[in-house]
């Protein structure tokens, strides 16, 4: 109303701006994690050239210069290496934009598209990241852009005070605009919890090939090249999470059983024959359930449990072998492994139940059998000469297996995560004889290339073994510094059959852990800054976050569609399109109604003093007997009037208004008695006006 | 005691009549302006009695008077006074203007140039004058009563919003009824008349008077429609310039010293009514041809006299 001689302005603030600026750092800084790190300083540049703009230092920079700067910005993306169509060349180019947008920020709409495009950053992140952490990070990053927002619509109305330049001046102008933005925030929350329970999940229209840094290749490898490795560098990434449902098996029964590695070239264990591409491996393994259980002889008892796997980006799945159902979506494959669908690429959840007991594959078809027994042609003779010595002295093939088993325990073998080169020819010789330094995957190599040459089926499996049991959270947490290599030999009515040499050299790596089966030599993650095992408190700190990290993983991450569709069917029942649709709309109605109470806006208006609601109806009563109050008449005036046009009524009339001028005009200023008195003589004198004209008119028939 | 100076305002009122014929609300409030302190301003077209009324007002109120005729070069000195050489003495002494009276009428202000204007609405609003250096009280009770013609008349500088904001009540007499009309032309009355008009006021019943309007009752009621009036000046379609703080306080005194003469010692709504337009008239802008008494009038019928709703 009073803006007449004010322009508005449309100008962005300074204060405003060095919000943007933080927001900007704040969205930014996850991102540089997974994307061309040279972003940020771009960002550095544009706003401190706008900065510097604002202060009156600089101009605004000419539009051939802005063109030519943003050209080089494209051009270093284009150098960066990234494919030109994927997720993080676009990813770039947003946040490359998004830097670059700071220098160009003069009105508020310009801040806005800043802001905007902030919000669709944070969302970007979490293609990038889905933990607890960043979750927590997205949030502050939320309330940070929202407070920027704010910021941005006080129009001036925080003056940048050069007398005032203290901490707490500062904290006043920030604070309230962080209050706001987390109550906003906290509003939205009933809203996005709404939308991760209950809106059905589609599975995307369309994708981009999803690539580089965000998504390197973790975990085991397709495949196992001991003698290239001097020195096994370990990650203390987490591979999976377990949680069972019966009792825990013990330790040393925790064989993850992941990839079998079939074919052997003298020095390299792959999969198959042929480097196939791990589509085409999944392929040719597939089966379904019914042609594993047909192949198992079931003994033992089942073992149920529960499997987060972290994103890998490979298709391969762990679990103790073998696997006789599964609730969740994964593919069987007929060496007993399991595959997911596509390359893990946001963690999986998976139900499993397993009988490890079970015979598999009681009798060997001859195909496996020939691919059980490939061995290169030629190379290692020392160990063939071995192999043949050991047949002689040996009266039937488990005692050919003791003995090589035993031999690894009564020589001088030694367990080392520090092996040293093996060359590249008869690396078997070279580790079997001469080294007789290795980890698992040289004593499961050896063993296998043993086994075969002696003519007994055999071949290597990797996976995982062990885990941590974390006592808190009652679940066990496999990293990626358990992953081991093992063999199974196949023996005549016991089918195939676990044969772990790393446990004959080193028993501790299987009963208890790497870290014991090391020892003092040490090279188990001491290439990690952050190791924490050395202290008892970063321990238990660790496992108190392991915990709260598995929940999020739990219940967050691995609430996915079947999840979300088992629990709604628990809940609510069979589910048709409109029974969701009619829930969906229930909470967003309710919902909403929530904030319209929360923001007063079913408040009931403010209510007149008695006197007056009296007044109102007894105006109301005249009105029926065609005597209208006019707005601004003042109750003389009106009952003057009226007693003119209602002379039956007119004492009445002249009463009641008395009173109320009375009451409200000239109130006793303490007694609250003569107030009542008055309004209930009011009351009364209404009653009688209502009943009066009444009697009059029936009169006058 | 009260009764008394009831009776004297009743015989002051009825004094004025007999000189101003036909226009009893406009000298009822024209006393009312006077008795509550506050500064006349009359605006009509020349002829219809302006003068006659200040004079009356004057007399009747038994005050000291003095009246300047307003041209456009009136120098502030004319009203202020100036510093004169006295040779026998051989100092200079300070002359009183003519401005150094109880009441001052300055006849149409509007035909002087700003700079004479602002000497007295600076006057009029510090109770005081300041001449080379030195500041010369003026006497109490001050009050000026000034005249204007319409604005739109020749020769006229209009006065701006801020100075006639310093006017409690704006005044229009207007064109009298046919039969006092007739009465006027009939002779007998008219200026000759105004050397038999009595001093019934002395200057201690006006100190009375002043010390009791404010011991006139305000309830919270009332105040709520006040205040609806306001907010309705202020968010009007048709209004600019709303009601300013001191003009909604003029409006809640003027209402009680009106809300006195009617013998009454509280405040009704149509006491407020009786003033608004007086009140409200010079001090709102509004934003069509809607101006003046008629847009305050206007505004008073929008807003509800009775209940205690807030003003939106």
């Amino acid at each position: 109303m009073f803006n007449k001689g004010f322009t508005t302005n449309f100008n962005i603030t300074y204060s405003a701006m060095m919000w943007l600026l933080v927001a900007q750092l704040v969205v930014m800084a996850p991102l540089l994690f997974y994307l061309p790190i040279w972003i940020f300083p771009v960002l550095l540049f544009s706003a401190g050239w706008r900065m510097r703009v604002m202060q009156g230092h600089q101009e605004q920079p000419q539009k051939i210069l802005k063109t030519i700067i943003a050209g080089v910005g494209i051009a270093g993306l284009f150098f960066s290496g990234m494919p030109m169509v994927s997720l993080d060349m676009m990813a770039s180019l947003l946040m490359l934009g998004f830097a670059y947008k700071a220098l160009e920020v003069v009105e508020k709409r310009d801040a806005l598209v800043v802001i905007l495009t902030g919000f669709l950053l944070i969302g970007v992140l979490f293609i990038y990241s889905q933990s607890m952490l960043v979750a927590l990070y997205g949030a502050f990053a939320l309330m940070i852009l929202t407070g920027a927002l704010i910021a941005l619509q006080h129009d001036g109305a925080i003056q940048i005070d050069n007398s005032h330049k203290s901490t707490r001046a500062l904290l006043n102008r920030i604070i309230p605009n962080l209050k706001l933005s987390t109550l906003m925030l906290l509003l939205c929350l009933p809203l996005m919890l709404m939308f991760f329970i209950v809106v059905p999940r589609f599975a995307p229209l369309w994708s981009v090939a999803l690539s580089g840094g965000g998504h390197a290749k973790t975990g085991i490898s397709d495949s196992m090249t001991p003698g290239d490795i001097a020195n096994l560098s370990q990650s203390d990434g987490l591979a999976f999470t377990v949680k069972f449902m019966g009792e825990r098996p013990q330790q040393n029964e925790l064989y993850w059983r992941g990839i079998v590695m079939q074919h052997f070239d003298g020095k390299t264990w792959t999969q198959s024959s042929e480097s196939f591409e791990p589509e085409t491996i999944k392929r040719k393994l597939r089966t379904d359930v019914q042609a594993i259980r047909n192949r198992l002889v079931k003994k033992g008892y089942g073992r149920e449990y529960e499997i987060i796997y972290e994103k890998t980006a490979q298709p391969w799945l762990f679990a103790l072998t073998p696997v006789v159902n599964i609730k969740g979506d994964a593919l069987y494959g007929s060496d007993y492994t399991l595959m997911a669908r596509a390359d893990l690429l946001e963690p999986k959840m998976l139900s499993l139940t397993s009988y490890p007991d079970a015979i598999r594959d009681e009798y060997l078809d001859e195909k496996t059998r020939q691919r059980s027994l490939q061995l290169p042609k030629g190379g290692n003779p020392q160990t063939r000469n071995l192999v043949k010595r050991l047949l002689l002295q040996s009266s039937t093939k488990m005692d050919y297996i003791t003995r090589v088993m035993s031999r690894f325990k009564q020589q001088n073998y030694y367990y080392t995560l520090r092996p040293g080169l093996l060359g590249d020819f008869n690396t078997i010789d070279e580790f079997l004889i001469n080294n007789k330094k290795g980890f698992c995957a040289h004593y499961a190599g050896s063993f296998v290339f043993m086994m075969r040459e002696a003519g007994i089926p055999a071949r290597v499996v990797t996976g995982y073994q062990g885990g941590k049991w974390n006592e808190q959270g009652q679940f066990l947490s496999v990293h990626q510094y358990d992953a081991h290599a093992w063999t199974e030999v196949w023996l005549k009515g016991k089918g195939w059959v676990r044969f772990d040499p790393t446990a004959m050299v080193a028993p501790s790596r299987i009963e208890k852990n790497l870290e014991l089966a090391v020892g003092p030599e040490g090279g188990f993650l001491e290439n990690k800054i952050f190791s924490m095992k050395k202290y008892s408190w970063l321990n238990k700190l660790q496992s108190k976050m392991d915990s709260a990290q598995y929940a999020w993983r739990r219940f967050v991450l691995g609430y996915d569609r079947n999840s979300q569709s088992a629990f709604l069917k628990r809940v609510f029942g069979e589910l048709s399109l409109q029974k969701i649709a009619m829930i969906v709309s229930g909470f967003f109605i309710g919902i909403i109604m929530l904030w319209s109470l929360l923001l007063g806006l079913g408040r009931k208006p403010q209510r007149e003093a008695e006197e007056h609601q009296l007044y109102r109806k007894f105006c109301q009563h005249l009105e029926k007997y065609g005597v209208n109050k006019k707005l601004s008449q003042s109750p003389t005036e009106f009952s003057q009037y009226a007693a003119s046009q209602l002379p039956s009524l007119a004492k009445d009339i002249e009463v009641f208004t008395q009173y109320y001028s009375q009451l409200c005009y000239n109130p006793s200023p303490a007694e609250t008695t003569s107030e009542k008195n008055s309004i209930t003589v009011l009351r009364d004198l209404l009653n009688k006006i209502k009943k009066g004209k009444f009697s009059e008119s029936s009169g006058s028939f | 005691m009260a009764t008394r100076l009831l009776q004297e305002i009743e015989a002051s009122l009825n004094e004025l009549n007999n000189i101003i014929l036909g226009k009893e609300q406009q000298v009822r409030l024209a006393l009312t302006c006077i008795l509550a302190s506050g500064h006349l301003l009359l605006e009509d077209l020349p002829g219809m009695g302006k003068t006659t009324l200040a004079h009356a007002l004057s007399k009747v109120l038994g005050l000291d008077y003095k009246r300047i005729q307003f041209t456009s070069d009136l120098l502030p000195a004319d009203l202020i006074g100036a510093s004169v050489f006295d040779a026998t003495a051989s100092t200079f002494s300070f002359h009183r203007g003519p401005i150094f009276s109880s009441i001052f009428l300055a006849d149409e202000l509007n035909r002087a140039t700003p700079k004479a204007q602002s000497a007295l609405l600076e006057a009029m609003e510090e109770g005081q004058v300041s001449v080379d250096g030195e500041t010369h009280v003026l006497p109490q009770p001050f009050f000026v009563i000034a005249t204007q013609n319409p604005q739109s008349q020749s020769g006229t500088f209009p006065l701006p919003e801020s100075q006639l904001d310093r006017f409690m009540f704006r005044l229009s007499l207007g064109y009298p009824d046919p039969s006092v009309e007739r009465a006027l032309l009939k002779g007998g009355q008219g200026r000759s008349a105004l050397n038999n008009v009595q001093q019934i006021l002395n200057t201690e019943s006006l100190q009375q008077i002043q010390r009791l309007i404010p011991q006139i009752k305000v309830s919270d009621t009332l105040l709520d429609y006040v205040q609806r009036l306001i907010a309705q000046t202020r968010q009007d379609e048709l209004c600019q310039l709303g009601l300013s703080p001191r003009g909604a306080i003029a409006l809640v005194t003027s209402a009680q010293c009106w809300a006195l003469l009617q013998g009454r010692s509280h405040v009704m709504p149509e006491d407020v009514q009786a003033v608004f337009v007086a009140v409200a008239g010079h001090r709102i802008v509004g934003k069509k041809e809607t101006q003046g008494d008629q847009l305050a009038r206007h505004i008073l019928h929008s807003v509800d006299a009775v209940g205690n709703r807030a003003p939106v």
